[in-house]
């Protein structure tokens, strides 16, 4: 046990480390502990040997892939359920155009520009058409457009965008069997029921210390997890289906996804960020940066390709159509989730996963940089009479203020 | 005449005594006095993580502004107190501009070389973007 008490605590060294250096550069946690892994793979196996980190071991395994599940699933929760069934046909359309633009297009480079295999090719369209759906979120309370229709379309199709990445993740690598059809009837049966169960569970036996909410939850996606992967689909497909199913309910339990997000993101994502970054060779990325430039540069020409004439069809305005749509090339957790998939699946080579990975932690990187340059704080001044007419309620002071005695 | 002033608030010792300086400015010209906070996500966001830093942000900062209204309560000019989601210059001059606001009012503090090369000081992009007047408040040294 030692070992892996001193593993644990180098990684957990190097996840504070991240933390660190995320709270000083006012960067996403994911973010610096992908780069931390990296590096530290890099210094530590060129000083201590590359076994030292250990990022083959099968506890760590475990811990990294709880944690992608997991936090595939508060992804999934964050979806506002009322708002989806009333937009859901333009968030479809939108949705769809923002995961087709970027997923046929790099799909298309990686193949024919890069000359990677088919397979290979199909999975850097998915690891590159992903959309973060909480910085869109934090753009649209920024121009104060999360109540307006418009910004819950954009919302709304940030979801599908994000579930169209993990169906095609879940279902194109996955051979068509016998196996397959019985991994997709159990999870129709947990869509029907685990909306109905849920609930009514956690009113009869919740809301105690002993935590039976989170067990409860991490039964069920561990167990669809099992069965994904027995189907040689993927864990994280079911994840993200139970988290958009229960967000009515579980979703709404803003202690108890506190709860979930400190386990989350306290314990378990750690080890699978650091983990992903640990597995980018910067060897093989300094000796060919063109893959990782050409699939950068793919990514935001074919989301801005594919989702600023969608931005400008809804009548957004210029400036602020193209933020959001530069805002929405960003997509960590889903783009290294797929990476990751394509490597321990052997469908990418260790130089194509560092290349991918660079990418996807360039496209959370280079688009907000570009947005801030050309659009902070420009954006939201010099406004048209348009974007002033819905700007005017979000900067109204709250109901509260009075005329002090 | 300054009918309207507006304190970018985020609870440090500068904003404090920024919060002062705007106090006795709303006292002296009878002006309604907005107080802002700011709650900013991280600049390279990712899922799950930017919405739990921007809900953690926002609790953080309805505590300091009941704090900071509890303060005001006994004060003769009306205030106004919001908190808004996005980066603190840029919030702080729309806000401004959708309020009418003459006077604008922030403190002055340290940042990380990052910070200064990736957004600029807080302060130094009020004074570039607003339509008003703005006063920094320094700390004493």
């Amino acid at each position: 046990m030692t070992d892996i008490w001193t593993q644990a605590a180098l990684w957990m060294g190097l996840a504070l480390i991240a933390t660190l250096l995320a709270i000083w550069l006012r960067v996403a946690t994911a973010l610096s502990e992908i780069v931390i892994g990296t590096v530290a793979q890099l210094i530590i196996g060129a000083a201590l040997g590359s076994t030292l980190l250990a990022a083959d071991a099968s506890w760590l395994k475990f811990l990294a892939g709880a944690g992608a599940i997991l936090l595939t699933f508060l992804a999934g929760a964050e979806l506002d359920p009322v708002v989806f069934r009333r937009q859901w046909k333009q968030a479809m359309l939108i949705g769809l155009v923002s995961f087709a633009a970027p997923f046929l297009g790099c799909a298309a480079i990686a193949r024919w520009v890069l000359e990677w295999t088919p397979e290979a090719s199909w999975l850097a369209g998915i690891a590159m058409s992903t959309t973060s759906v909480a910085v869109v979120y934090a753009v649209m309370l920024e121009f104060g457009l999360n109540t307006t229709d418009y910004g819950k379309v954009v919302l709304a199709a940030c979801f599908i965008t994000d579930l169209a990445t993990v169906v095609g993740l879940g279902l194109i690598f996955a051979p068509f069997t016998f196996k397959t059809l019985i991994f997709l009837g159990v999870v129709v049966v947990a869509f029907l029921v685990l909306p109905w169960l849920t609930p009514r569970f956690f009113r009869r036996f919740g809301n105690r210390p002993s935590e039976l909410e989170a067990k409860y939850l991490m039964l069920c996606l561990f167990g669809l997890g099992a069965l994904a992967t027995w189907a040689e689909s993927e864990a994280v497909l079911p994840a993200y289906l139970i988290g958009m199913v229960l967000a009515g309910t579980v979703g709404k339990d803003h202690a108890l996804i506190r709860r979930l997000r400190t386990l989350t993101f306290g314990l378990l994502t750690p080890f699978y960020f650091i983990r992903a970054g640990s597995l980018v060779s910067l060897p093989a990325l300094a000796a060919a940066p063109a893959a990782f430039l050409i699939l950068l540069a793919a990514k935001i020409t074919t989301k801005i390709a594919g989702v600023y004439p969608v931005t400008r069809a809804l009548r957004s305005p210029r400036q602020e159509g193209m933020y959001t749509t530069l805002l929405m090339s960003t997509g960590l957790t889903f783009g290294t989730i797929s990476a990751l998939f394509g490597l321990s699946h052997e469908i990418v080579t260790p130089a194509q996963y560092s290349a991918l990975v660079a990418a996807v932690v360039g496209s959370a990187v280079v688009p907000t940089l570009i947005a801030n340059a050309f659009f902070l704080p420009r954006h939201l001044l010099n406004k048209t009479p348009e974007s002033d007419a819905r700007h005017a309620p979000a900067v109204q002071p709250e109901a509260a203020a009075r005329r002090n005695p | 005449m300054t009918k309207s002033i507006l304190l970018g608030y985020d609870g440090s010792d500068s904003a404090n005594d920024a919060l002062e300086f705007a106090v006795h400015l709303a006292r002296a010209f009878g002006a309604e006095l907005h107080v802002l906070a700011v709650a900013r996500p991280p600049e390279f966001g990712d899922d799950v993580e930017t919405s739990a830093v921007i809900e953690n942000s926002r609790r953080h900062y309805d505590r300091l502004l009941r704090g900071a209204r509890a303060k005001l309560a006994q004060e003769p000019f009306k205030t106004h107190f919001q908190v808004v989601v996005g980066h603190p210059a840029e919030q702080i001059v729309r806000y401004a501009e959708g309020n009418g606001i003459d006077h604008i009012v922030v403190g002055h503090r340290g940042h990380t070389l990052f910070e200064r090369w990736l957004i600029g000081s807080v302060a130094r992009q009020v004074i570039a973007y607003a339509h008003c007047a703005v006063t920094v408040v320094r700390q004493p040294s």
